[in-house]
């Protein structure tokens, strides 16, 4: 541990501000303290810190191992799609039993899973469960698919295209490919995760019925916290050693890498395998604060904005996609959450919630013109300018 | 001294055009070979071909004693077998240390749980600092690679190839561009690798081959035009046509 700190001095530093942050929010909160910041604010938190863990991902597989992946929020989704099945019948099977009690006679458990499945599957005209919810009411089950189902498709998509020396440009239009392909599958009703009506009311969480949203954001929020600093310990402890000098070596020149005797294929598979995981948890995080999903989160313009974010941020450096994905997000609910002033020109108003993506194009621009090395790479500045 | 590599009747085509053209070559071990010959020779596709990079349409490549056909490998499996391969533009990992750039060549488990779970040892330490001092970079472990200076980057491209413990050696120009003291430092250094392995120098410059004084191997629109001593070659008829006349 103490190495790790040595290695990179951004561990300590990221995690004091980790702790700093969620205390301040959770002092400030409606749920646990004065009330100054509203439950949907905390709740947005939290969620900016899932999409940061994701970004972590993408920034070990993109920033250090040079594979550009155009797929990594289908990953996330799939992991808030394996917990949201499970909070969909948890949830929907409570209500069902409450209301079924009233009857005569207690329902046998066949009547009761009839009706839970008529209650889920009834938007898309079906009555049963379909084969991939046979293990949704068993929660341990369900979290283990969070990391197997995102594992499981990197590692066959991974080994295909790696085995094939797809890369560059190739493997992240394949990737655009796999996640189209994904979220177009999940939009057909027949397939069984509800088309696009995607799985809803998942902030409601089973056995916390008694507990206020304003309370369960804050516990949300903390377990976020959590994730992002285990995440954040891991990607540097991986990245700082051998593994990250001999993956960094694969980003700039591959075949050098290969002649040193080293099973490339191999090592890309594993990072982005890894990456993937790492993205499946933090959707499975970030889907119960959301409340909501559906396949247009597998959109592969999300994938896009992904890399967006570990771009601006500083690719290559593990605080700076916390950075890029943190400040990007923010400013983006702020922009399209209507809270940002219309700029009236007189002929012409700038109304914010069709010209953010402008905005961020603009300053997608810019960062890579002016600072090829994100945000991140201007507190190296800084920092190295402090040392001297 | 017992033949190490050996490759026979190897020929490849590229769109048509022979770039190797019913080829045999053989070096023992230990055993220093220059080869040498004009543009377009053949010379890097012969590398691409006993490294696996280039598959070739017919021949064969053994390796070792036990005779092990290279041509079903994967570049990385002919690296662990023990070819390293030196090319011909220094490429070095130019964002990491001299240091790391050592670890990383150094002969070592190289399947990637065992390189995650890695801790160098104080054995390790001290081999890396043996090679950096062989190469002349002691003082500069610490340094990026990216701000050493050409011929530096070119010894610490040969150290990574020592670090390999390769048992052959292929080493594609390593005098390019580099100053008079600085190829005598080069020249030093493959001789005394070569006392222990086979090395293959591929070069152009006849003055630093004749300091190398070993057996020559001249290259010809893909196959063997003569073998010898580099004066018994140079007063080759043949070898004489081929790179002064025309």
């Amino acid at each position: 541990m103490r190495d790790l700190f040595k290695q990179n001095r951004s561990v300590p530093v990221v995690l004091t501000i980790l702790v700093v942050f969620v205390t301040t929010i959770t002092i400030l909160s409606e749920g646990a303290g004065s009330g100054a910041i509203s439950t949907s604010l905390v709740k947005t938190l939290g969620m900016t810190l899932c999409l940061c863990i994701v970004a972590l991902a993408m920034d070990m597989v993109w920033g250090y191992g040079g594979i550009l992946s155009l797929g990594h929020m289908a990953f996330f989704a799939l992991g808030g799609y394996m917990i949201g099945m499970w909070l969909m019948v948890a949830r929907t099977s409570d209500v069902v039993a409450a209301s079924l009690s009233q009857g005569v006679l207690p329902p046998t458990s066949e009547e009761l899973n009839a009706a839970i499945a008529v209650q889920i599957f009834g938007v898309v005209g079906g009555d049963s469960f379909p084969w991939m919810w046979a293990l949704s009411h068993n929660l341990p089950a369900q979290l283990a698919l969070v990391v197997l189902v995102p594992g499981s498709l990197a590692l066959v998509f991974g080994w295909l295209a790696f085995r094939s020396r797809v890369t560059g440009v190739y493997l992240s239009i394949l990737t655009q490919a796999m996640t189209l392909a994904l979220s177009l599958y999940l939009f057909q009703n027949d397939t069984g995760l509800r088309g696009n009506n995607g799985l809803s009311g998942l902030q409601n969480i089973p056995g916390t019925e008694g507990i206020a949203q304003s309370l369960l954001s804050v516990w949300l929020l903390w377990a976020s916290a959590l994730a992002l600093a285990l995440a954040y310990v891991f990607a540097a402890w991986i990245m700082g050693g051998k593994f990250g000098n001999v993956i960094r070596g694969i980003r700039d020149d591959e075949a050098r890498v290969r002649f040193l005797g080293y099973p490339v294929e191999s090592y890309k598979l594993f990072v982005f395998t890894v990456s993937a995981v790492i993205a499946g948890i933090a959707g499975a995080l970030y889907y119960p604060q959301a409340g909501i999903i559906n396949p247009d989160e597998l959109a592969p313009i999300a994938s896009i904005y992904l890399a967006v974010w570990v771009a601006i941020g500083g690719r290559g450096r593990l605080y700076g996609a916390v950075i890029g994905a943190a400040a990007v997000s923010l400013l983006s609910t702020w922009f399209t959450g209507g809270r940002a002033p219309d700029i009236n020109l007189g002929l012409f108003t700038i109304q914010w919630v069709d010209w953010w993506t402008v905005l961020l194009g603009l300053g997608f621009v810019m960062v890579t013109l002016f600072a090829p090395r994100g945000l991140g790479g201007l507190i190296d500045l800084f920092s190295a300018r402090a040392s001297k | 001294m017992s033949t190490l590599l050996e490759v026979s009747g190897v020929s490849v085509t590229f769109d048509g055009f022979k770039a190797i053209n019913n080829l045999s070559f053989a070096i023992g071990e230990p055993e220093m070979r220059a080869v040498i010959g004009p543009n377009g020779a053949g010379k890097t596709t012969f590398m691409d071909i006993v490294t696996g990079k280039t598959r070739p349409d017919e021949g064969r490549v053994l390796w070792g004693e036990k005779s092990v056909s290279l041509l079903g490998m994967s570049e990385a499996q002919i690296a662990r077998a023990g070819i390293g391969r030196k090319f011909q533009r220094p490429t070095v990992f130019e964002d990491q240390t001299v240091f790391d750039n050592l670890m990383v060549a150094l002969k070592k488990d190289r399947s990637p749980f065992a390189v995650l779970l890695f801790r160098a040892n104080a054995g390790d330490n001290a081999r890396i600092e043996e090679l950096a001092n062989e190469i002349g970079l002691s003082d500069h472990l610490q340094t990026p690679a990216g701000i050493l200076s050409h011929g530096q980057k070119q010894w610490l491209e040969i150290g990574m190839l020592l670090a390999q413990e390769p048992r052959l050696l292929l080493v594609d120009e390593p005098a390019a561009g580099m100053s008079g003291p600085e190829r005598d430092h080069t020249t030093a250094l493959l001789r005394e690798v070569a006392k222990t392995r086979a090395v293959v120098v591929v070069e152009h410059d006849m003055d630093f081959v004749r300091k190398l004084d070993c057996k020559v191997s001249v290259l010809h629109e893909g196959s063997v035009l003569a073998e010898g001593s580099l004066d018994h070659v140079t007063s080759n008829q043949k070898v004489i046509e081929v790179y002064l006349g025309r």
